[in-house]
């Protein structure tokens, strides 16, 4: 598997692309956030840093673009707000959206990764291979919702990352990943992983509710729903349905009925067709007040 | 779960490494040469501890005092993540950021880890033997009203232990005191329901009407609150609930607001009779009292269009049951319990009471319940300080040096006290000024029960039960040194218990048929309450009163212009610093505001058009200057503010705490003036009046908003849209 | 239409300026064949053929005792990770063996035990830390549904044991020597386990092809195709 082999036959590994194959058997994990009922807390980004070993920058690093929160809250003001004829003030609050990798079907960060460190799985995660990665970055350049985090640094040996007793507390299911290499929202595969092994011992298949990743599972208004999109039982393909998204779509049918579907299931930049994997669903405001 | 025939205390011998090195297979760079690295085993092994799998504790969550319940992750003997106990009817299987980085405050490089004598800037390790004899020495030269107990809120045994300790020195001075407790409210609620703090349903109101209560932030019980938010969006009968934040600063609840009405600091009160007025449907000595609130004048007051108030009253009018609360921004004056009580009156104007406002359980332990802070314990020590009135002082779960007024000149007073003995995690500025320091457990090693003060579901009773072996071999949990305090002094009773643990087992023992377990042998009972971490009692209901009267309500006229000093500042409160004590948890500090996104530093907000008219710019470094001090901060031109208002936020401008939190930002606790309430005497949080000046030096703001300013340039990213373009029904 | 996305021409360019360079560097190669690791000195000499090795009917002294595998190390079928047996296991076997209770060996065991401290066992078979290697999916298979003898399902990865005193790797444990053996033997579904029928699975190394009757998928012939490239890194990797 040579790098010279690799890249003479880049097609083929790219044939694996479930959305021309036969595709998501058993599994495609997808998510649903529901703007309405995010606060913007950022519970959920906190729980990332301790699910997933992620390092503390500290404020130099972090001021240079190098903080690593894999989920971050973006914070949005009304266009109105401060501009002639506008507002002074947020009169509808601020706009809170939960922002992490969209594990894209078609991402565009995998077909321009030089050494096939991004892949795409079976069960539609977008993967980050970290001894196969280089460092090339392409592939957050190629991100179209900046995503991915560069590590510039070797945490693991700075000060003050993980200081003796902080280093216990990473999480031994996950890499600690070292300078040079690419990382980003995984949908918490480890824990996948755990409960697909307890599934398989069971001999059944992952049912929904079996395993929650480390923001869905923190979540205090439960924005957040995970879950396999191909069981009609679960929770987020009920979602999905209800809100008319379909996967292998770049425009939604709904949105083209004319005065609205009066539904509020998006995809963030569907239309650049990288097909995400996680659906928001549009925050409401009271009209009569 | 544990497994109940198993004995917890033979689980932690289980846990010990023998102090040799644990193999930490997630950690550091990879090595795999094949024997260079160890791997320990255990010397013994419950049948459940199985190397590579989780095992799960129930305990709860001391980050705060609204007492979720936690379950802690334990693998290979470390506790790695803490989620929510699910079994709680509190935050039921949720917590906050706050509560997700518990684990940073446990394992945190900078916790104290011996007994230290404090010589000037100098420490001296001691050994425990010596603090407690050095203790015993301190007190026999003390009469009892001469010594002083100064903590944050306690409950459950602790504070049953600590009650009876100062018994026996024949002291009456404990002085319960946090910086940031709704004491104004309370007292304001006790007034107009009979109860200090009743249960509130954001689920079932179809409009909330909040006067600054932060409730999804920082207020009360905020992982609580945010799963009733969640209910109450989704509605009630199918309409969505609609959430109307009036506040001169902009709290996370308030940018979650279908509305956010930007009120002249302190002018909350007169708002909410404005609104009773406009109502029209009081009568008796409320219409009396509201009857000059006109329209007009309440608008010219408190800066609300006419419009606005008219809309309000219509939509509570329309949708009913509504709620409506007092928060910190509306207690925070002078007049605080004024305001608190108008806007209470508008919830019984509105007939909420018995509806959204319900009565509160409590345990039928009272003794057990909750001692509560404020922050009139803070002025009365500190009175009795500066007339040098003790000998020994106690310091726990409270940091007063940090937290107090500057006004006040605590730390000035704080020298006088003979012998200062701080109980502390780490040296924060208290801990610094005192004599002594003893080491605490930290609260994923200790043993414990908490009551919280906001129930939801009948009462509850907490459990707290380590999650892993002592990191560090010399501290001791507060229980027991409690206990070994008061054994000093009463021997002969407390001679059954070898530790805190023998005392809570034996005290909840005693009462096992008021916790629900008559019937069970003593080990099956205990064992089980170890396992759920929540003792669930019907609880003792309290009752409302539910009459409305507006006697001896008076709202001040909004004062004219400052000159010297022409903004007010309101000292903010983040749902992840609160007042500071967690500012050495670097999750926390890294963790980006959710209003502003700015990391690791203090800031100024100030209204981008008021900013205008000064010429400040973001990233200008300015001095905020009141009556009491000054303190340099960086500006970011907020649009969620009062054009007469700044706000700096707490929590930051440590100069102690250790790595993650000294020589971060700035401290604005220290330009507050002592400014008081006055009916409750509590202090007034908001009262303090600045000028803003220039210093001429700037900084690249460090945050996550891009350069856009929060604008998505015509890109849909995050979409809103208003209930009228939406069909919730369809919905899954 | 996705198939267009694959390749754009910026990254064809480049991809043969990297090649050409690949070229030139020297490839380490697969190491699939059995690799000998270098000799690890423990704390205590830990006799695997004494525990494990066979019974030797002449003289029950000189023979092993043909004791399961996972009778010690006994977390192998329920964890990731086999686990070393704590202490207590061996003491709980060895305080009732009084024929040996005087060797130098059992008598530095119960110093440890005595001392309650875990002896600082020096790790063989080490993975680095970025695999996910799980010894309870390949116990589950091979020993609880195809019925075989435990020391030979071990001893797929760990040699023959039961011949060693201290253990000593004798695999490569490459990743390589670990895609052989999934290869050629054991492709396995997304959901776990062998294909069954028309099943495609796809934690293999290629992509698996239908006949032309549209029968049961089947591997490719490996020697034909050139890239084998990775599908789920992340069966493995972490």
């Amino acid at each position: 598997m040579s790098v010279s082999n690799l890249l003479e036959n880049w097609a083929q590994f790219r044939h694996f692309h479930p959305i021309d194959d036969k595709p998501h058997d058993p599994y495609k994990w997808a998510m649903s956030i529901d703007l309405d009922a995010c606060t913007g807390c950022n519970a959920c980004s906190v729980a990332c840093y301790a699910e997933n070993n992620l390092p503390v920058v500290g404020k130099e690093k972090y001021q240079h673009g190098h903080g690593m929160h894999w989920m971050r809250i973006e914070r949005y003001w009304d266009e109105g707000l401060g501009v002639a004829g506008g507002s002074d003030f947020p009169d509808h609050g601020a706009q809170f959206l939960p922002m992490m990798c969209q594990q894209c079907e078609a991402a565009p960060c995998e077909t321009v990764c030089p050494a096939a460190a991004t892949n795409h799985t079976a069960d539609g995660l977008n993967s980050q291979i970290y001894n196969r990665c280089v460092g090339s970055r392409y592939c957050s350049a190629n991100c179209p919702f900046k995503v991915r985090y560069f590590n510039w640094y070797d945490y693991p040996t700075t000060d003050n990352v993980w200081p003796a007793e902080m280093n216990q507390q990473l999480n031994p299911d996950v890499t600690v990943r070292s300078k040079g290499v690419m990382e980003k929202c995984t949908f918490c595969v480890q824990r996948l992983h755990a409960a697909k092994g307890t599934a398989k011992n069971e001999g059944r298949l992952v049912h929904d509710g079996d395993v929650q990743t480390a923001c869905q599972q923190v979540c205090p208004t439960g924005a957040i729903t995970f879950g396999n999109l191909v069981d009609h039982e679960s929770k987020v393909h009920k979602q999905w349905q209800s809100q008319q998204v379909e996967l292998d779509k770049d425009a939604q049918v709904k949105d083209q009925k004319e005065g609205g579907s009066g539904l509020r299931g998006y995809r963030i930049f569907e239309e650049l067709r990288p097909y995400p994997s996680v659906m928001y669903l549009e925050r409401v405001r009271e009209s009569a007040i | 779960m544990i497994d109940s025939g198993l004995d917890r205390r033979d689980f932690l011998k289980v846990l010990g490494w023998g102090g040799a090195a644990v193999a930490l297979s997630g950690c550091g760079n990879t090595s795999v040469e094949d024997g260079k690295e160890t791997v320990v085993s255990y010397v013994e092994a419950a049948d459940y501890v199985i190397p590579g799998i989780g095992v799960y504790y129930n305990s709860t969550c001391a980050q705060c005092d609204a007492g979720c319940s936690i379950n802690g992750r334990v693998r290979e003997g470390r506790v790695l993540k803490l989620e929510g106990n699910p079994a709680s009817a509190i935050n039921r299987g949720r917590t906050c950021g706050l509560g997700q980085a518990g684990v940073q405050h446990h394992y945190n490089p900078d916790r104290v880890r011996e007994p230290l004598l404090r010589h000037g800037d100098k420490n001296e390790v001691i050994t425990w033997d010596k603090a407690y004899a050095l203790i015993a020495e301190k007190l026999s030269g003390a009469k009892g009203d001469e010594v002083a107990f100064l903590s944050g809120g306690v409950s459950g045994h602790l504070k049953v232990l600590l009650g009876n300790y100062l018994d026996s020195i024949g002291s009456k001075n404990h002085f319960v005191y946090e910086a940031l407790a709704p004491a104004v409210v309370r007292a304001a609620n006790k007034k107009a329901y009979g109860v200090e703090m009743p249960r509130y349903n954001i689920n079932k109101a179809k409009v909330v009407l909040s006067f600054g209560a932060d409730f999804l932030g920082a207020w009360v019980s905020p992982v609580h609150f945010s799963q009733q938010y969640a209910q109450f969006r989704k509605g009630v009968d199918g309409q969505r609930g609609v959430l109307i934040q009036v506040e001169s600063k902009m709290t996370l609840t308030g940018a979650n607001a279908d509305r956010w009405i930007p009120v002249r600091p302190g002018t909350e009160g007169i708002l909410a009779l404005g609104i009773i007025n406009a109502l029209g449907t009081a009568s008796g000595d409320i219409a009396a009292a509201v009857k000059g609130y006109d329209r007009a004048r309440v608008s010219k007051e408190t800066g609300v269009p006419p419009g606005q108030i008219d809309k309000i009253a219509a939509l509570l009018k329309l949708r009913s049951p509504s709620l409506v609360l007092a928060g910190s921004a509306a207690e925070g004056y002078a007049h605080g319990s004024q305001n608190a009580a108008a806007i209470n009156l508008l919830n019984q104007v509105l007939g909420n009471v018995g509806k959204t406002v319900e009565a509160s359980t409590s345990v039928p332990f009272p003794q057990m319940a909750p001692a509560k802070g404020n922050t009139v314990a803070l002025k009365s020590l500190n009175d009795g300080l500066a007339a040098g009135k003790y000998k020994v002082l106690f310091c726990y779960a409270a940091n007063p040096v940090f937290t107090a007024p500057g006004a006040m000149k605590f730390k000035d007073h704080l020298a006088k006290a003979g012998f200062k003995v701080a109980f502390a995690h780490y040296l924060d500025e208290t801990a610094l000024q005192a004599d002594l320091v003893l080491p605490l457990d930290s609260a994923l090693e200790d043993w414990g029960t908490q009551v919280p003060e906001y129930m939801t579901e009948g009462a509850q009773i907490n459990i707290q039960q380590p999650l892993m072996e002592k990191l560090h071999a010399n501290t001791r949990g507060m229980g027991d040194i409690l206990l070994a305090l008061v054994k000093q002094r009463r021997a002969e009773e407390y001679k059954s218990f070898d530790d805190y643990y023998a005392y809570l087992r034996g005290a909840m023992l005693l009462n096992k048929n008021a916790l629900g377990g008559s019937g069970a042998d003593d080990d099956t009972f205990w064992n089980e309450t170890l396992t759920k971490g929540i003792v669930k009692l019907a609880g003792s209901a309290g009752t409302l009163s539910g009459k409305a009267s507006a006697a001896g309500l008076t709202l001040p006229v909004p004062s004219a212009a400052d000159v010297q000093y022409p903004l007010q500042l309101i000292p903010g409160v983040t749902a992840s610093l609160r007042d500071g004590r967690h500012a050495n948890q670097p999750w926390l500090q890294e963790s980006p505001d959710p209003l502003t996104t700015i990391v690791w530093d203090s800031w100024v907000e100030i209204h981008p058009k008021k900013a205008a008219e000064l010429h400040i710019t973001e990233g200008d470094i300015v001095e905020v200057t009141s009556r009491s001090g000054s303190i340099r901060a960086q500006a970011y031109l907020f649009p969620g503010i009062h054009p007469d208002a700044i706000s700096v936020p707490l929590g930051r401008g440590h100069e102690a705490l250790g790595r993650y939190a000294k020589g971060y930002g700035a401290n604005p606790f220290q330009i507050l003036d002592a400014v008081f309430d006055q009916e409750t005497g509590e202090l007034a949080m908001h009262e303090t009046r600045v000028k803003v000046s220039k210093t001429g030096q700037r900084v690249v703001v460090v945050k996550d908003e891009g350069a856009a300013g929060g604008k998505q340039m015509g890109r849909k990213i995050a979409v809103l849209v208003t209930t009228d373009e939406v069909d919730l029904s369809k919905e899954a | 239409m996705h198939r267009l996305l694959r390749l754009s021409i910026l990254l064809m360019g480049l991809s043969v300026a990297v090649s050409g360079y690949a070229a030139d560097a020297p490839q380490p190669t697969l190491t699939t064949e059995d690799d000998l690791g270098p000799q690890v000195v423990q704390p205590i000499e830990f006799p695997h053929d004494r525990h494990a090795g066979l019974r030797n009917p002449g003289d029950p002294l000189k023979g092993g005792m043909e004791i399961d595998c996972m009778y010690c190390h006994t977390y192998a079928r329920r964890s990731a990770v086999a686990g070393i047996p704590p202490l207590q296991k061996c003491i709980g076997c060895h305080q009732s063996i009084e024929t040996v209770r005087n060797k130098p060996r059992i008598q530095e065991l119960f110093k440890y035990w005595d001392a309650k401290k875990p002896v600082p066992w020096k790790k063989v078979h080490d993975l680095p830390d970025f695999v996910r290697f799980n010894h309870e999916r390949h116990i589950k298979r091979f020993v609880e549904q195809q019925n075989r003898p435990t020391q030979e399902a071990c001893g797929y990865c760990h040699g023959d044991v039961k011949q060693m005193t201290v253990a000593r790797r004798s695999k490569a444990l490459s990743m390589g020597w670990c895609a052989n053996c999934h290869q050629k033997d054991h492709p396995v579904t997304a959901a776990g386990g062998t294909p069954v029928g028309n099943q495609a699975y796809w934690y293999g190394f290629q992509k698996p092809v239908a006949d032309a009757a549209g029968g049961e998928y089947k591997a490719p012939d490996t020697n034909n195709i050139k890239a084998q490239g990775p599908n789920d890194c992340w069966q493995c990797h972490k």
